[in-house]
């Protein structure tokens, strides 16, 4: 019986983190706890970052994601790429990096700004920043 | 079972074995290859002969005359000589066609075409339930509307226009109707006669015969004129100039044949299928049917699933061979119009799928199937954040 083959579209790792979706899930409410949302569902993509910090760094990461198999493997990588992150990396970190990492085609770039702006988010909401809501 | 699940017999169907074996008796040196049209040799003989019988058994099956049957390629291919070559030779009666904003894209296309050329189009929209009533053509008809053109089976939803009704209303208005019956054709009875279809457009693909082989079905009583679109060795009446594939040709015959007799069979079992496949999805919640819930062919189910985003279901559901509610070509990513034109949201358009069913899908598939969908739908919706889209547990 022959095996289904990957569908070439998507990148073996974009594959494996849409299929498995490793970090998906929430961490416990805290007050080291921060959250970044973005996106709409009527455009087809909607984040929920949620960052544990310890020492003002990310030491667990965690995300919800309604959207494309590329747009659900760019969040997954994200809680695995922003753990030791301070919030001037959050706040600098731009979506070219995922696009680059998973190989995420030009069609795909706009679900990754809504991921930057999840990650932004999540910034301003860092405890201690301006406006901070933890 | 093999390791993908197709249950995309709308898109297409696999070629039943016995119409392999008929065409095979066409393309060898052994078999009834010679040209249909060189009837002054025997080979020649035999291949018409096959090709007469072949036309027979596709006229029989929609209530037609031998003669009135046309190859063509494929229903796209009838659908444009339907079109094109109604408007063309009748313009001087006038220049309004009547169509549907659900139809094929290859009666779309035309029609935009002809707009183009200087006719008027009326594009009917259909109710949320995807039917177009007699009621609405005859609302739409006008002294100089020359031709209506209405499918018999959605494509993308399944959904059985009321053809025979429309049939009337044409014809007591004196004006054409083109019905395209890629998907009815073989898989629920049809009569040109009774319903008064002046124009059927047919293809062998979608009731497991060969791509590649279709048929225009034209009136001939009293005779509709047709200008062609292709000029040559002046076949088919001068209507479709070109060597007539006899292997096509036989293979179409032969498909419509067992289609003839198995009709009620398929219907029923496939049917069965589908409705099992439709109670188990029916029952998570959030997942709607597509198009009217009784006037439906039996093959074709299509659900709009709320809370998951349609390019991750079909990719999570990759051991199944199913369409998307994006439009009709699958390199496209925008959301499915027919869908659009029945009031679904572009988001929930995307999160549909279309299932279809055929002579040679079994009740493990289909349950193996329904089982996949649901885990994927759960699946999808657990990592999802809350509050996506209007569905609840």
């Amino acid at each position: 019986m022959a095996a289904v083959s990957d569908d070439l579209r998507y990148g073996a790792e974009v594959r494996r983190r849409a299929r498995e979706a490793p970090g998906a899930g929430e961490v416990p409410a805290g007050p080291d706890v921060v959250t970044g949302r973005a996106g709409n569902a009527e455009q087809g993509a909607v984040v929920s970052l949620q960052f544990r910090i310890s020492g003002g760094r990310v030491v667990e990461g965690r995300f919800r994601a309604f959207g494309c198999p590329h747009f659900i493997a760019a969040a997954s990588w994200l809680t695995d790429r922003l753990r030791g992150s301070a919030r001037p990396d959050l706040e600098a970190w731009d979506w070219r990096e995922a696009a680059d990492s998973l190989g995420v085609p030009p069609a795909k770039f706009g679900r990754l700004l809504t991921l930057q702006d999840a990650v932004r988010d999540a910034a301003r909401n860092w405890p201690g920043a301006a406006g901070s809501t933890v | 079972m093999s390791a993908v699940v197709y249950l995309d017999n709308a898109a297409t169907t696999p070629v039943d074995p016995r119409v392999v074996e008929a065409m095979l008796e066409c393309l060898g040196p052994a078999g009834d290859f010679a040209n249909p049209s060189a009837t002054g040799h025997e080979p020649g003989r035999r291949a018409r002969a096959r090709v007469e019988r072949a036309r027979e058994e596709v006229a029989g099956l929609v209530g037609a005359a031998p003669g009135q049957i046309v190859w063509t390629s494929g229903a796209t291919e009838a659908d444009n000589l339907a079109l094109f070559g109604a408007a063309r030779f009748h313009r001087s009666r006038g220049r309004h066609i009547v169509t549907s904003k659900t139809e094929h894209p290859a009666v779309l296309d035309p029609c935009r075409q002809l707009e183009r050329e200087g006719f008027e189009v009326t594009y009917l929209k259909p109710a949320a339930d995807g039917i177009v009533s007699a009621e609405q053509v005859a609302a739409a008809l006008r002294p100089d509307t020359i031709l209506v053109s209405l499918m018999h089976v959605n494509n993308e939803i399944g959904v059985v226009q009321d053809v025979a009704a429309v049939g009337r209303t044409c014809r007591q208005r004196g004006v054409l109707l083109h019905v395209d019956a890629a998907q009815g054709a073989g898989k629920l009875p049809l009569d040109v006669e009774r319903d008064c279809i002046d124009l059927l457009s047919l293809t062998a693909h979608k009731v497991h015969g060969p791509k590649g082989g279709g048929a225009l079905c034209v009136r001939r009583e009293p005779r509709l004129g047709l200008v062609p679109l292709q000029f040559g060795g002046g076949q088919e009446r001068g209507l479709r100039s070109g060597t007539l594939p006899t292997h096509q040709v036989v293979g179409m015959g032969r498909a419509y044949a067992i289609a003839a007799a198995e009709m009620q069979a398929d219907a029923e079992r496939i049917g069965g299928l589908r409705d099992r496949l439709w109670q188990t999805l029916a029952a998570v919640p959030g997942v709607e049917l597509n198009g009217h819930p009784t006037r439906r062919v039996p093959g074709i189910l299509s659900v709009t699933v709320d809370g998951v985003e349609g390019e991750s279901l079909l990719f999570s559901l990759a051991d199944l061979a199913v369409a998307s509610g994006s439009a009709c070509a699958t390199t496209s990513a925008e959301p499915s119009y027919v869908l659009r034109a029945l009031g679904r949201s572009d988001r929930l358009a995307q999160s549909t799928l279309r299932l279809s069913l055929g002579r040679f899908t079994t009740l493990a598939e289909v349950e193996y199937a329904a089982r996949r969908i649901c885990e994927e739908i759960e699946r999808l919706r657990a990592i999802a954040p809350e509050g996506i889209g209007a569905w609840r547990r």
